[in-house]
Formats: C-alpha cells, sequence, structure tokens
C-alpha cells in the first residue's frame, strides 16, 4: 500500500512537470531539455536546507523553488533568444552541471553516499503519506487550472503569437524576450516547488534521481498526450507512467524471469507508441484545445454606430 | 511627426546596400517611396523599424513629445514609440483567429502581464469593438475563423498595424497579394486616417498609378541613395526617374 501511495505520488510529480512543460513548449515554444535539473535544484536545495540548516519543510522547498527560479531566469537571459537548438542544448547541459555538481560538491549534497533522511511533514500522524500525497495532488490540480487560465488569457495569448512569430510579435510592440524569459523562470521555479515535494518522497536523496531518463520521460508523456491541450500532460503521463510503471510493474502477473524484462519491454512499447503518434497524430492524443473566452454580447460583436 | 535619417548606411560584406546623407519622413501626410528593384527600398524600412542594424548613421523619431533617437532601441521599443511597419512577405501567427490576431495587436503590452490570468474578461468592450469595425469592414471568408488565402493574410497583416494605431505607419508593399479592390479599400481608409491627423504613412510600392493617386510627396531611391523628393507631378516629371525607373 505505501509503494503504490509513494507511486502514485511520484506520478502526480509527473503529471506536474508535463504541465510546466506544456506551459513551456506547447505554448511558449520553448525546447527545455533540462526538466531534471529545475526539478533537481528543488529536490537537493529542500534537502539541503531542511536537513543542514534545519529550515523548516516548506519554507526550505520555498526558497529551493526560488533557486530553480533564478536558475531560469539566468539561463534565460543567456540563451532564451537563441535558436531553438541552442536552447535544448543550453537546457539539457544545465541539468547535467547540476547533476555533476551534486555528486561533486559533497560537501554540501553527500555526494553519491546520498542525502538522507527527510521526513513527511505532520509529524507521527497516521498515514502521512496520504496527506502529502493529497497536498501534492493539490497543487497539481492548482497548475492545471492555472494553465488554463494562462491559455485563456492575454497573456497567453501572446505567448502563442511568440511561438508562431516571435519578430512579427516584437514588431508589434510585444518585449518578447522579456515576456518569454519570466514565463520560463516562473515555470522552472514550479518545478523546483515540484522538486521540493519529491524529497520528503524520497526521503533519501541520491545524485542518480538527476540521471536525463525524468526529462525524457515527461518529454515523452507530454508528446503523446498532446503539447497544445490542457490535459495532454495528465493524459500522457498516465499512459506512460501509470500504465507501466505502476499498473504493469506491479500488477501484472508476469512470472519472475520475465519480469526482468520489464523495462526493457516498457521503453520499446515508448518507442512505439511515440513513433505511431508522431507518424499518424503528429499534435499527440489530445490534439490541441483553443481557449475558452466567454461570448460577448451581441452589441459589442456587431459594428458600432457611426457618430 | 518627423523621422529622419542620417548619414545612414548599411553594407553587407563590401556590398553597400543603402547609404543615404539624410531623408526626412513624415511631414508630407501620406508619403511614397519608389524605386527600381535592389535600390534598397526595403532595407531602409528595415533600418528605421530597427530590425536591421546599420552600418552606420543616426535614426531618431520625433512623435511629438520629444525626440527619440531609434540607435539603441529594440523593434518592439521602436513600435512602442508608435512606429510601425507591414511585411512585404506574408508573416502571421497561425495558431491565432483573425479577431484573436487583431485583438493581440490592439492590446497595450503593459495589460498582458502575469495579471491577465485572472481577469474577468480577456479584451475590454472597446478592443472588441475595434475589432469588430475592422473586421466588418472587410469581405473575409469567415470573420471568426482564421485567415484563409494568401490574400486575407497579408490584409490581416496590414490591419494588424492599423489597429495597434502607429503615429508613423510604413507600409511595404501593400498591393503585392492583395486583390485590387482591397488594396483601394485599405487605402481610403488609410488616406481617411491621415486626413483625421491620427498618423503619417510611407508606402514603399512598385505600383506606381497607385503612389500617384494616393501620394501627397514620393522619395525616389536608386543604387540606395534618395535620388530625388518632390510632389508626385514633380516626380513624373523629373528626368533622371524617367531614366533611371520609368524606362521612357
Amino acid at each position: 500500500m505505501d509503494y503504490l501511495i509513494f507511486s502514485f505520488s511520484l506520478m502526480l510529480v509527473y503529471i506536474g512537470l508535463a504541465q510546466l512543460l506544456h506551459i513551456q513548449f506547447g505554448m511558449a515554444g520553448i525546447p527545455n531539455f533540462g526538466v531534471v535539473g529545475f526539478w533537481g535544484l528543488g529536490l537537493y536545495g529542500t534537502g539541503v536546507l531542511y536537513l543542514t540548516y534545519d529550515v523548516p519543510l516548506f519554507i526550505a522547498i520555498a526558497m529551493a523553488s526560488l533557486l530553480s527560479a533564478a536558475a531560469g531566469y539566468v539561463l534565460a537571459l543567456l540563451v532564451l533568444q537563441r535558436s531553438g537548438q541552442a536552447v535544448l542544448a543550453a537546457t539539457l547541459a544545465l541539468s547535467a552541471i547540476i547533476a555533476t555538481l551534486i555528486v561533486s560538491e559533497k560537501d554540501i549534497t553527500g555526494g553519491v553516499q546520498g542525502l538522507g533522511t527527510i521526513k513527511f511533514p505532520f509529524g507521527d500522524m497516521d498515514g502521512r503519506n496520504i496527506v502529502f500525497m493529497v497536498f501534492i495532488l493539490i497543487v497539481v490540480i492548482a497548475l492545471v487550472w492555472l494553465s488554463a487560465k494562462l491559455r485563456d488569457s492575454r497573456m497567453g495569448r501572446q505567448l502563442v503569437a511568440i511561438r508562431d512569430n516571435e519578430e512579427l510579435a516584437a514588431s508589434l510592440g510585444k518585449n518578447t524576450a522579456s515576456t518569454k524569459r519570466w514565463v520560463f523562470a516562473v515555470t522552472c521555479g514550479m518545478m523546483g516547488v515540484l522538486g521540493g515535494m519529491s524529497a520528503p518522497l524520497h526521503q533519501f536523496l541520491v545524485p542518480y534521481q538527476l540521471a536525463p531518463s525524468l526529462t525524457f520521460a515527461v518529454w515523452i508523456a507530454l508528446v503523446l498526450g498532446g503539447k497544445g491541450h490542457n490535459l495532454g500532460a495528465t493524459v500522457g503521463v498516465f499512459v506512460t507512467f501509470g500504465l507501466f510503471d505502476i499498473l504493469i510493474e506491479t500488477y501484472a502477473p508476469v512470472p519472475a524471469e520475465q519480469a526482468i524484462l520489464l523495462p526493457n519491454f516498457k521503453l520499446f512499447c515508448y518507442g512505439l507508441v511515440l513513433i505511431m503518434i508522431i507518424m499518424f497524430r503528429p499534435r499527440g492524443m489530445l490534439g490541441e484545445d483553443k481557449p475558452r473566452v466567454r461570448a460577448r454580447p451581441a452589441q459589442a460583436q456587431g459594428v458600432p454606430r457611426e457618430t | 511627426m518627423r523621422l529622419e535619417a542620417q548619414n545612414l548606411t548599411k553594407a553587407y560584406h563590401a556590398h553597400e546596400v543603402v547609404n543615404i546623407k539624410n531623408v526626412t519622413f513624415g511631414s508630407g501626410g501620406l508619403e511614397g517611396l519608389i524605386g527600381p528593384n535592389g535600390a534598397g527600398k526595403s532595407t531602409l524600412m528595415g533600418l528605421l523599424t530597427r530590425r536591421i542594424a546599420p552600418t552606420s548613421g543616426d535614426i531618431q523619431l520625433d512623435v511629438g513629445n520629444g525626440v527619440h533617437k531609434l540607435n539603441p532601441l529594440k523593434s518592439h521599443e521602436v513600435a512602442r514609440i508608435g512606429l510601425i511597419k507591414t511585411n512585404q512577405r506574408i508573416q502571421g501567427f497561425d495558431s491565432l483567429t483573425i479577431k484573436d490576431s487583431l485583438r493581440l495587436a490592439a492590446t497595450p503590452p503593459k495589460d498582458e502581464g502575469f495579471a491577465s490570468l485572472f481577469a474577468k474578461e480577456r479584451d475590454s468592450d472597446e478592443i472588441e469593438a475595434k475589432v469588430a469595425q475592422l473586421v466588418e469592414a472587410f469581405p473575409f471568408t469567415d470573420r471568426n475563423g482564421y485567415a484563409m488565402s494568401g490574400g486575407e493574410k497579408k490584409l490581416v497583416d496590414i490591419l494588424r498595424c492599423l489597429i495597434a494605431e502607429p503615429k508613423l505607419f510604413l507600409m511595404d508593399e501593400p498591393t503585392a497579394g492583395l486583390p485590387d479592390d482591397i488594396t483601394r479599400m485599405v487605402m481610403d481608409m488609410v488616406r481617411q486616417k491621415v486626413a483625421n491627423g491620427e498618423m503619417r504613412v510611407v508606402v514603399v510600392e512598385h505600383d506606381l498609378p497607385m503612389i500617384w493617386e494616393y501620394c501627397d510627396y514620393v522619395h525616389f531611391l536608386s543604387e540606395g541613395s534618395i535620388l530625388f523628393d518632390g510632389t508626385p507631378e514633380e516626380v513624373k516629371s523629373n528626368r533622371v526617374v524617367a531614366e533611371k525607373y520609368m524606362g521612357v
């Protein structure tokens, strides 16, 4: 049971990360391949603050997310106005740098020996892992709700315009560089929040948690679900992580000698489904959704009377 | 209203595309900029709006609230002062409907921050009315949908700039890709706005009859420099222009 709660909590974190990537890549067109880096700054930042400096958990999460946001802002300042490939390479490189620093700065992070133990909040309460899962659920629902608000807002419209044709948006007076930078910093900060919340889930932090496989898992989920749809992240994570990591790996009656092949089989299926999606439904399972804006009263719709 | 460039040059490697001692736009209502292919018209437009960085020279814009030096500014800052240019080649936002594209252009950037997530209405009645007025004025296939043809996209490009209410409006070949009747509707609307004192206009065009009909003043650009300025009659009767451009 505890394992199931852990898996569900982790799945919620993945949904949150994919949702933020939907804002970064789906709406604003920023290919962030360093998801794990911003998440990891939140994770380790929270761990270090909580264990070494005795900062209360939630304050540690908030401080660590500010660190993620700051890293996002600085990176954005350096590379966001370059081409997509440059952004992709730079974000990937940043996450590798963060992972390396966590191994090498062992006085702070514990290096490969790891860092622990980060306890759940709420003291000795029974079922505190369930309460914490509900807490993550609330945060993730808030993220989904916020990105729907963003989609329907003037800012979301500007992001779409920047994604479609940044030069044109700038020629109409939009400060595209600044908008992208702030959106990137804020969403990276939120990735840090999810990282911080993952700290008590993992309890013990080790550098291999910062392997790029997390980034790829989130990307695959988002592309499968639909990068331009507000629920694409949720659906994508359900059919990848939910289906394989939780349902099949834990509950499918697979004989032990074949069970060892499951992770490879999973990667095989991911690859296959990804190819099918890219060939037959390039916009993902859900496709794209459009802003939902309240219909205007008839008077405002028509031509204003000439005076 | 005065957009002035001095000693403006632009060279690609050793090849000088634009070399202008002095040129002033915006004093003559609706102005034309004509010249043969490769004269540097589009480059000059790009330089003025800071889309292209000049090799040397100063550009300054006076819109009535002091003189702005454009050289250190970025493209969006130039647009915010009130200098906006349409695009010669078709540009657009593929994911935005015609109306959304216009609403975007009509919305001041300060209203597009994070606070807009929690705004009750996405667009004010005022913006909706402006958008509706412009869209109803032209025969779009689907007024609530996307721009279908190249012509519609070009028209949306022009309307998008108009709704942003520029003080000095640069039109780069408005007739290219637009049907004749639509061009006339656009130019009549532009002429009306100029007459109302809402803005000044510079049109870059190859369609000379249109230039003679609509423009109050014409600049002739050839091989990167301004060879002649004057009223349409003066330009028409100028021998240099005739030889270099009209081939008579």
